[in-house]
């Protein structure tokens, strides 16, 4: 197709040596990306600019939400305030007791010469985007490295761990979900103690790892994290047994969870920013 | 495509309509409808390289395959690489589809878009989990080698070759 002012034969390269130019341009980003971040500057300078962007573009499902908020029944409401008000007052009975306990413990570090826990503090963060991946699954959340959040540290919803702060831009940042392929997470047997490695195993389940098939668990334990690897703190609620099966061919037992958070429809999380605690070992 | 195709205010809604996909793909999409979203990018980047292939191709695929790749939070270039074998595929068929009705276009397109999603993920799974060695690539060319010994072979014993048959 000669457009005029071209020559009709001198027409540059063909599409397949194109092709094979930018293939070989794509895999030297797909190199540099994965065996040196070097670009780590591109990624940071796309959620610059689409930050703005995003935000404006959560307007429309937020004004949805408000206008079905709107309309929400009076007698419903009523009811939903007097069951908070009665669960206020339960929490509150355990908030006086942990009160008390805290006081107890830290008189106790203070006898003993232990170094007091890492302070904790929270920054609250919403949901901006969620994206296709065939090996992870992540989420966008408006929070980032302006208000101190590091890659690494936890994210939790009022259920329970949500996953981890994976990349960390200047406005935003990326969680790994626990739910996540290869996203490990130290926990412990509520029930009994025992503890174990829960792994992501995509579609919104975790596998509890590596327990011997005569290990004491049964459907509708719960599991805690263990706090050992000094990532997350002790106690998150994390997921709930789902099912037990013993395989003949491999002599741990295959235990199958179900994540406590709600991974795919909390639109706002909590990330703990513990202090930075230098441990020398 | 007539000149009058051509004239600069095409530029201006090409540019609009990727503009107006990236925006669609940045709402914050969940459960079955991000399950079923199409990736409207993809789809207009394939449109206009059908419709106005000296304008958009392959760097234009190239750029918003890693504006893709950051979205989705994966490694750089693996949307990238996608588009651009899209673009290359339609290319490919494009005088074909050009005669085509919607129907016929779409159903085209659809080993296109199968295609471009493979890609992606066969980038990524590299990627992600690097071979061991190289040395599963080996059979090609010891494949090759054995190629050449059939064909020189079939040549010694039938003569100069089937196609002087023909």
């Amino acid at each position: 197709m000669a457009t005029p002012g071209q020559l009709m034969f001198a027409r540059g390269l063909g599409p397949t040596a194109r092709l094979l130019i930018w293939l070989l341009i794509g895999l030297s980003f797909v190199v540099l990306d994965v065996r040196y971040r070097a670009l780590d500057g591109l990624r940071s300078g796309f959620s610059v600019l689409l930050q703005p962007v995003r935000e404006t573009l959560r307007a429309p499902g937020d004004i949805v939400a408000e206008l079905g908020g709107f309309f929400t029944r009076h007698r419903l409401l009523q009811k939903e305030r007097d069951a908070l008000l009665a669960e206020r007052a339960q929490l509150m009975l355990g908030v006086n007791a942990a009160q008390d306990l805290g006081r107890e413990n830290a008189e106790l570090r203070t006898l003993l010469q232990l170094r007091a826990r890492p302070g904790q503090q929270v920054v609250r963060a919403a949901l901006l985007y969620k994206g296709h991946d065939w090996f992870s699954q992540r989420i966008t959340l408006d929070q980032g490295a302006g208000t101190g959040l590091r890659s690494g540290l936890p994210v939790v919803d009022a259920e329970g761990l949500v996953g981890q702060l994976s990349r960390v831009y200047p406005g935003s940042s990326e969680v790994t979900l626990v739910s996540s392929p290869g996203q490990l997470t130290p926990v412990v047997v509520e029930r009994t103690g025992q503890r174990g490695l829960a792994a992501g195993g995509g579609q919104g389940q975790l596998e509890l790892r590596y327990m011997p098939a005569q290990t004491d668990i049964q459907v509708g334990d719960r599991l805690l994290t263990s706090g050992i690897d000094r990532v997350y703190p002790a106690g998150i609620p994390v997921a709930r047994v789902s099912r037990v099966s013993r395989s003949q061919s491999s002599p741990y037992l295959r235990v199958e969870c179900v994540p406590l958070a709600g991974l795919e429809h909390s639109r706002s999380v909590l990330v703990l920013v513990a202090d930075t605690q230098v441990t020398k070992p | 495509m007539s000149p009058a195709d051509q004239n600069h205010g095409s530029w201006r809604r090409i540019l609009g309509t990727l503009f107006l996909a990236v925006l669609l793909e940045q709402m914050p999409w969940t459960g079955w409808g991000l399950a079923l979203r199409p990736d409207f990018v993809l789809v207009g980047v394939l449109f206009w390289s059908l419709h106005q292939p000296a304008r958009i191709g392959f760097t234009t695929a190239f750029l918003l395959g890693l504006l893709a790749d950051f979205q989705d939070g994966v490694v750089f270039g693996q949307h990238a690489i996608g588009y651009v074998v899209g673009v290359y595929l339609l290319l490919f068929l494009r005088l074909r589809l050009l005669q085509f009705d919607p129907l016929r276009q779409a159903a085209q397109l659809f080993p296109i878009l199968l295609t471009v999603q493979l890609t992606v993920l066969l980038v990524g799974w590299l990627a992600v989990n690097p071979p061991a060695d190289l040395a599963v690539l080996l059979p090609v060319i010891s494949g090759t080698v054995l190629w050449y010994l059939v064909a020189g072979f079939q040549r010694l014993w039938h003569g100069k070759g089937m196609q002087d048959r023909a």
